[in-house]
């Protein structure tokens, strides 16, 4: 690379850290607003020496991010089939609809009379999971899938103590479920014991049952599981636990298979979280925001949390105060934004399309097995729901594990799967494509997939190992980022 | 349907291929009495685009905002101006529709812009290294006291009373279900009861939480609190409300926390009525390991071309399960670009512009006020309690003054339910003009 051209791979562009592209003093941007004299007793407080935040004009700002933008994949660029994470396309009206001044410039606080349109939208939206899940009860506060776990199990204590069963603290969490359960169980106070899957992926009775007893506050259960597997014994592991004096928490992060098509109410789970910016599209933006509402059974519905939004004769209000809910978990009523692009997403289907969610989905997920099931190692056979799971078992007998292929993918030209997830498997990999991809790319997918498999066969694998070879990095110093930690730009460092 | 791709014919040709005979066969692992009637949810109809337009656009025009009135409501959320660079950043499909950036080479956009933002906070909250987001400012104050509790093996909290009481709320109740005790202390006089906060920290305490500038808007010293947490081994976690304030008034990091924590809201994130928000989490370097959350690291790839990648993430939930710092997995990635795209736009100049003008626009206000109201006394940074005779006066001049399209300010009692109801809590940024001062003491006037 030349010192003086950017322009490294035709017009793929390096681009310094925006300390390196700085100036000396900030260009001068023109604001709004006062000026005066502060009083004495504030500039004593004056901060002595400037933070050092760079101050980019307007077309170096847009340049640096824009540059940076390209360095990254996202769904509207191609394929992206992580499993467990559901990258579906996110529609850009939706966009739109969320900065209209009107919903995005609302200050929480306002008086609830000049906020009713917004708290109507919201107040469907709730009516809306609540008929989808059957389990009418609803708060759209948790920010994220693993907050809404922490709400539902802070709820299912609630429950329990106002039943004198507080002693009840233990949460069963089957081996293949996300590293989220355990954690939140934990967070909220409970102790975790794990189950063993059963040979087949699902969920062992007998292992349960040889757990169910009087510490038990609930079971934790993603269904369809984490290998894409229907737990067909949901109705009877329901029943068990509710028997044995616990509830039943669903994990609702595979939710995109059942839309439309099965509630979870009607299984017998008595809590749910909604990730919705898996199932409802809204978009991840490299991490998020997400949203978690959770959804919940008349049992656990006092509990909720507040504010809640209610609807009364003379229209919506923010309910502040109850004396059986377990409290806020945000500092608000929850990540609106993401909420109106849910309820969006979820309008443009409707009463007689939304159950074409689950039906593409899970066809493409069958669609992308039927195809590669003969080249790679299927753990669980049969059909899969939204996602399915493979291993690199043939693979490996050539020295290849699933982070080369993986890797080798993003030469092709896709995303990688999610990997070595779940636990439970060796080498997992996990393919999640959605609804939203086309045949066509599923195909070049499978071709993609087809070619890593005969490769391997054939002992050509170096590509493989240095993979990826075109991005604008290769494999990166994970080991030597962790070791000796450099979370923030100095000097020095350049 | 616009959104699925596939043709009748697809669909028959994949089925064939699967080895079914129709749709529903894939569902056959699941019960039949469980299957519901396709089309039988109790749903309104699909609506085409036009129609989703039209429903929102009504609904948005219900509502009043901050666009065409003037807004004085703080309280954790604050409407400062967004350059439209920002949400253009954000727009970009490359960063909205990514995912948490697990594979770093074709992430790397994500990433050094994490790694940006991660630099720009640590610099303007003076702190040593800071993570990349929590949801929001209270959940950021809650997981502070988890981490501190884990630093200093100890089980005490000691909130003041002067910190958010949303903030206070959120902590209590994610303590609430552990081991341990959280003790409130009271404030006076809307300001931190410095002395009585330092009187509350002893041997077991984990952390002291304080704000600054506090609730009501107060700036005040720290250094009291500091050697008290020295003297005693506790931390110091200071939380703030408006990130712009330390473009004016010396950092919390030079006055010795230990953690700092709040909301980036104020740096280019629309008010949104309560989110999509932006929790800041700073601490010092060498507590990082008991730190929660995602976090972006520095290094080199395979051709020795720096690179950056998540990192620390045996911290975490999928790697520790049980034993994880925290359970938190979704961060607010592109909150955070949006951060780093504003700040980069501002920069120091910019940023202090910003809070000068806030502050600066809160000092005409009060110096302004009728005799019939009275400000909170002592020094506030954009944000005081205006106090009047009795809740009907207060409620009236609300009233008056949403009818001049101001926003005046929000009932104390509504975000703290111990406080008297003739209070209101006002903020001030630099979207507010003279104009609209003079409208605020105009409406004052006409309610005497």
């Amino acid at each position: 690379m030349s010192e003086h051209y950017s322009g490294t791979h035709g017009l793929q562009h390096e681009e310094p850290l925006v300390f390196e592209r700085a100036h000396e003093e900030s260009v001068s941007i023109h604001l709004p607003g006062v000026e005066g004299d502060l009083p004495d007793d504030l500039t004593s407080f004056a901060r002595r020496e400037a933070a050092g935040i760079p101050g980019l004009s307007e077309p170096e700002t847009v340049r640096h991010f824009v540059r940076l933008s390209q360095w990254n994949h996202g769904i509207e660029t191609g394929f992206y089939p992580l499993g467990s994470c559901t990258m579906k396309y996110n529609p850009r009206v939706n966009e739109t609809l969320a900065r209209l001044p009107g919903l995005a410039q609302l200050h929480p606080d306002q008086p609830e009379h000049t906020v009713q349109g917004i708290l109507a939208l919201l107040y469907e939206l709730q009516e809306w999971l609540g008929e989808i899940a059957g389990l009418p009860h609803v708060t759209l506060q948790p920010a994220a899938g693993a907050h809404g776990e922490l709400t539902g199990l802070m709820l299912i204590r609630a429950a329990l103590a106002a039943k004198g069963e507080g002693y009840r603290t233990k949460v069963l969490v089957p081996d293949s479920a996300h590293g989220t359960n355990p954690a939140s169980a934990s967070l909220c106070g409970m102790e975790t014991v794990e189950l063993k899957s059963g040979d087949d992926g699902r969920m062992d009775i007998d292992v349960l049952k040889a757990h169910l007893d009087d510490d038990v506050a609930a079971l934790m259960l993603t269904n369809p599981n984490t290998a894409g597997m229907f737990e067909s014994d949901i109705v009877e592991i329901c029943r068990l636990v509710h028997e044995a004096g616990g509830f039943v928490y669903g994990d609702g992060a595979n939710l995109n298979a059942l839309v439309g098509i099965a509630k979870a109410g009607d299984m017998g789970i008595d809590c749910l979280h909604i990730n919705v910016h898996k199932t409802f599209s809204t978009p991840h933006g490299g991490g998020g925001p997400g949203g978690g509402p959770v959804v919940v059974n008349e049992t656990l519905a006092p509990y909720l949390p507040v504010p809640r939004i209610e609807k009364g004769d003379d229209g919506y209000r923010l309910l502040h105060d109850d004396d059986q809910s377990i409290g806020p978990v945000l500092g608000s009523i929850g990540q609106s934004g993401v909420l109106l692009r849910a309820a969006a997403y979820i309008a443009a289907f409707g009463r007689e399309h939304l159950h074409k969610i689950a039906e593409d989905a899970v066809l493409n997920a069958n669609y992308v097995l039927a195809r590669l099931k003969d080249a790679y190692h299927v753990p669980f056979p049969g059909l899969c729901k939204h996602e399915c799971l493979l291993t690199d078992e043939i693979q490996n007998r050539h020295g290849i594990k699933t982070l080369d292929i993986a890797k080798r993918l993003i030469d092709l030209g896709f995303h990688p799967m999610t990997v070595y997830f779940p636990l439970i498997v060796h080498g997992a990999m996990l393919i999640e494509p959605t609804e939203t991809e086309s045949k066509e790319t599923l195909d070049a997918f499978c071709e993609a997939m087809l070619e890593i498999a005969a490769a391997s066969e054939a002992g050509d694998t170096e590509d493989m190992h240095a993979a990826p070879l075109l991005p604008i990095r290769s494999r990166l110093d994970e080991t030597g980022a962790a070791r000796k930690p450099i979370l923030v730009w100095t000097e020095e460092e350049s | 349907m616009r959104f699925l791709p596939h043709t009748e014919r697809d669909r028959s040709r994949m089925l064939e291929t699967i080895g079914v005979s129709g749709m529903r066969d894939l569902f056959a692992d699941i019960p039949a009495d469980l299957h519901i009637e396709p089309g039988s949810l109790d749903m309104p109809d699909a609506l085409h685009e036009a129609g989703i337009i039209r429903k929102f656009t009504q609904a948005a025009e219900q509502n009043r905002h901050a666009g065409n009135t003037r807004c004085f409501l703080g309280g954790g959320t604050y409407h400062h101006f967004v350059p439209a660079v920002v949400d253009y950043v954000i727009g970009r499909g490359e960063f909205l529709t990514a995912y948490t950036p697990y594979q770093p080479e074709i992430s790397q956009g994500t990433l050094q812009a994490l790694f940006e933002f991660q630099t720009m906070i640590a610099r303007l909250l003076g702190m040593e290294v800071c993570n990349a987001s929590m949801y929001d400012a209270a959940t950021s104050v809650a997981e502070a006291a988890l981490m501190a509790r884990r630093v200093t093996r100890r089980e005490r909290v000691v909130l003041a009373g002067s910190v958010n009481p949303r903030y206070r709320t959120v902590t209590h109740n994610y303590l609430s279900r552990i081991s341990g005790s959280s003790v409130d202390v009271p404030c006076s006089g809307f300001a931190t009861d410095v002395d009585a906060v330092v009187e509350a920290i002893d041997g077991e305490t984990a952390c002291v939480i304080v704000q600054y500038p506090d609730f009501y808007g107060s700036v005040y010293d720290l250094a009291s609190v500091r050697a008290a947490c020295d003297a005693a081994g506790a931390l110091m976690v200071v939380a703030f409300s408006d990130a712009t304030a330390f473009a004016l008034i010396e950092a919390p990091g030079s006055l010795g926390a230990d953690i700092c924590v709040g909301s980036g809201q104020a740096l280019g994130i629309p008010m949104g009525y309560g989110g999509p928000q932006l929790g800041l989490f700073a601490c010092k370097k060498k507590h990082v390991r008991q730190m929660p959350g995602r976090v972006c690291g520095m290094t080199h790839d395979a051709r020795d071309r720096r690179g950056f990648v998540l990192t620390l993430s045996t911290r975490e939930q999928h790697i520790r399960r049980e034993k994880a710092t925290s359970n938190i997995c979704s961060n607010q990635g592109l909150m955070c670009t949006a951060a780093a795209a504003y700040m980069s736009l501002m920069g120091d100049a910019g940023l202090a512009t910003v809070a000068r003008r806030s502050a600066a626009a809160l000092s005409r206000l009060v110096s302004g006020l009728p005799d019939h109201v009275r400000a909170a006394s002592g020094p506030r940074f954009n944000e005081t309690v205006l106090s009047f005779a009795d809740g009907d006066s207060r409620d009236h001049f609300l009233a008056g003054a949403e009818g001049c399209d101001i926003f005046a300010g929000i009932p104390l009692e509504r975000i703290d339910p111990k406080a008297e109801a003739c209070h209101l809590l006002v903020a001030t940024t630099e979207m507010i003009e003279a104009e609209d001062i003079a409208d605020y003491h105009a409406a004052l006037e006409a309610v005497r």
